[in-house]
């Protein structure tokens, strides 16, 4: 093996809905097991599903993995399995190098007990030893931030410090394989972006793998390179995140679509349909060089009235700099209202649009989010989103080493002169 | 050489007899949690409660004193002991615990932890055996108790007693043993709880721990893995000598065969367990 560190071929895991058939089944497998007889996990029996079906991929050392997907499609169960807290029905997982698992914060931390004691109980279920929490206690009490608290019960702890601590205890393990499931989500903003920081900055950088569970599609947008979508314990799509993650939201977007059709029909059919870029020349692109002149021109169709409706144009870059670092996570962002666009009202079809002479933002790929507004600007009536609208490339191929271009040019005046 | 882990399923039955490598291996690596977990609910147990584990005291009084008094009032009739009944009761009781308490809450270790079975991977015995270690630590409480009877009756111990820790451990084998399997039973099921603690009150009263063994020999009694497995240590700190060494031999040998077993059975359904907790 090279430099794969995890290896899933096939991995299936079947789970039962019924609780009493559940059990039973349970201990009829491990009746079967103590006797030797390996029993037939391939077939379901009555009441059971497939959780995870027929996934496979594999890491190399370094990677980012993200896995996407709505509740209940089976992120946590394969995230188990690659722990090995459960093992797979079908298939095989080969894990190569120390293994650390966020799959839920505080696990084992026992509330009676103090900060202080619950670190070193904590270090020890993940598989530090005495010394190495020693060694690193400092350091864990330092990032989790918790102050005077250290020698409290954790269970006067708010939700974000248990978090923060638990966090904290885990990355001190240094795995080689780092699991994390949808769990920064509790703490506050400054710790979820001091995490990603740390995720990128130092635990990648350090050539562990990360697995990462999240709604949270800005968070994988950051730290992972590579994308899972599953849906119902099936894949979907693997690869580029932000393609993985443009499926995901066309899906939801799809079956959304689907049951506002069904809705009451105050709404049906009426949105912003979608938005598309011209150049000068009024061709459609998608690509765009940095300083060229952009059309944006969004379509709207309207069955029923809006009435005094504004429109938000937003741009996403999918670099994780740009997110981590500024506090609003948009490069740039136009607003109608603010330009002094007034309009009474919008029915039908038909589109706007908005010219921009010179294009000098930085280079990279675009989600581009429409945002329309009724009576007052809080009030927002529709959504629209596509990730990867826009590709902003460099002017030419000359290596760069800023993040934007601007117009410029040199002049030279000699001393004499003067 | 990184450790290279491979997750299929029925891999342990796969494995044949280098499982056995496998779960010494894990139980050693692991060793400092058993610590740990032991450290722990000592010292959650004192943050809760005044007296923490001198409650364990609280029983062997009750228990004896009942029993005396039921004696005194002719209601029982318990049979000349060879050393004063409250030493031989108090010794008897305190060893039996080990089992009783060691077997209740080892059966309850799985289903107690919560949330550490199904979020985190790691060998589940320490759980059973952490659970085990509080229950020894409780009789060396109760030890110095029965140092005080030993003054207070001015009973001088054998010096074979400094073998008594050996002659405990068969005890010790059996009641990880079942508790390894009882845990994982209730995890599936949670009569299983409810159902120790049952059986453990009426198998004290059918196991010679407050009465010495009757001359008559009872069938339910010369079965009894229980009853070798106490006395022999009893006899052997009080007496100096073991009244039946091929039966203690015997029971010993059961109990070890036991464990083994029992801790096999474990390790091969400890991932079915996560899944229905």
């Amino acid at each position: 093996m090279s430099d794969i560190v995890v290896q899933c071929e096939g991995v299936s895991k079947k789970f039962c809905k019924s609780l009493k058939k559940s059990i039973m089944y349970g201990g009829l497998d491990i009746l079967q097991s103590t006797f030797g007889i390996i029993p037939d996990a391939s077939e379901l029996r009555e009441d059971e599903f497939f959780s995870v079906d027929d996934v496979s991929f594999e890491l190399k050392r370094g990677d980012s993995f993200g896995i996407i997907g709505p509740n209940g499609s089976g992120k946590t169960t394969l995230l188990k399995m690659l722990n090995g807290i459960f093992m797979p029905d079908k298939g095989r997982i080969t894990v190569k190098g120390k293994m650390g698992a966020l799959i839920q914060v505080g696990a084992g931390f026992h509330p009676m007990l103090s900060g202080r004691e619950n670190i070193y109980i904590n270090g020890a279920i993940l598989g530090m030893s005495n010394k190495e929490i020693g060694r690193n206690f400092d350091s864990i009490v330092d990032f989790a931030d918790i102050g005077d608290f250290l020698d409290s019960p954790v269970k006067y702890y708010s939700s974000g410090m248990y978090v923060r601590l638990g966090f904290a205890i885990a990355i001190h393990c240094r795995p080689d394989i780092l699991l994390i499931d949808e769990i920064l989500a509790v703490g506050d903003i400054k710790f979820h972006y001091k995490c990603l920081k740390f995720i990128t900055n130092n635990i990648l950088k350090n050539g562990c793998t990360v697995v990462f569970v999240s709604h949270d599609r800005y968070a994988v947008e950051s730290i992972c390179r590579k994308a899972l979508y599953l849906k119902k314990g099936k894949m979907v799509k693997m690869g580029d995140t932000l393609e993985t993650i443009g499926r995901y939201l066309e899906d939801v977007k799809n079956e959304e679509k689907v049951s506002e059709k069904k809705s009451t029909g105050n709404f049906d059919a009426q949105g912003i349909t979608g938005v598309i870029f011209l150049d000068k020349e009024g061709q459609v692109k998608k690509q765009f060089k940095s300083g060229d002149a952009v059309k944006i021109r969004f379509h709207y169709s309207f069955k029923d009235m809006v009435p005094n409706p504004s429109i938000g144009i937003t741009f996403r870059h999918h670099d994780p700099r740009f997110t981590i670092v500024s506090s609003t996570d948009n490069i740039f962002s136009l607003h109608s209202g603010y330009d002094g666009l007034e309009v009474s009202q919008l029915q039908g079809q038909g589109y706007f649009e908005v010219s921009i002479d010179c294009l000098y933002i930085p280079v990279g790929v675009y989600t581009c989010v429409v945002c329309l507004y009724t009576e007052n600007r809080m009030n927002l009536v529709r959504l629209y989103e596509e990730a990867g609208a826009l590709e902003v490339l460099w002017k030419d191929d000359k290596p760069q080493r800023s993040l934007i271009e601007l117009p410029h040019r040199w002049t030279k005046t000699p001393e004499a002169a003067v | 050489m990184e450790d290279i882990r491979v997750y299929e399923p029925h891999k342990q039955l796969k494995q044949g007899i280098k499982i056995w490598k496998e779960m010494f291996g894990e139980l050693y690596d692991f060793h400092e949690l058993i610590w740990r977990l032991f450290a722990r609910d000592l010292s959650a147990k004192y943050k809760q409660s005044l007296l923490g584990n001198a409650w364990c005291l609280a029983m062997p009084f009750v228990a004896i004193g009942t029993f005396m008094y039921l004696n005194h009032a002719g209601i029982l009739h318990i049979q000349h002991t060879s050393i004063p009944y409250p030493l031989y009761a108090l010794i008897g009781l305190s060893i039996w615990q080990i089992f009783a308490t060691g077997l209740n809450s080892g059966a309850n270790s799985l289903v107690g932890a919560g949330d550490m079975v199904t979020k985190i991977n790691f060998p589940r015995e320490v759980l059973v055996i952490a659970s085990m270690a509080q229950s020894v630590f409780e009789f060396l409480i109760k030890f110095g108790l029965i140092i005080v009877f030993f003054c207070v009756f001015k009973y001088f111990p054998s010096w074979k007693i400094i073998f008594f820790p050996i002659v405990l451990l068969p005890l010790l084998f059996l009641t990880v043993g079942l508790s390894l399997v009882l845990s994982l039973l209730n995890g599936v099921m949670r009569d299983i709880g409810n159902i120790v603690s049952l059986l453990l009150m009426f198998l004290m009263f059918l196991t010679p721990v407050l009465y010495p063994v009757p001359a008559k020999n009872f069938l339910l009694l010369k079965f009894n893995l229980l009853s070798p497995l106490i006395n022999a240590p009893r006899e052997l700190m009080t007496e100096g000598s073991i009244h039946q060494p091929v039966l203690f031999g015997v029971a010993s040998v059961v109990s070890l065969l036991i464990f083994l077993m029992a801790w096999r059975i474990f390790h091969l359904a400890e991932t079915k367990v996560p899944e229905r907790v």
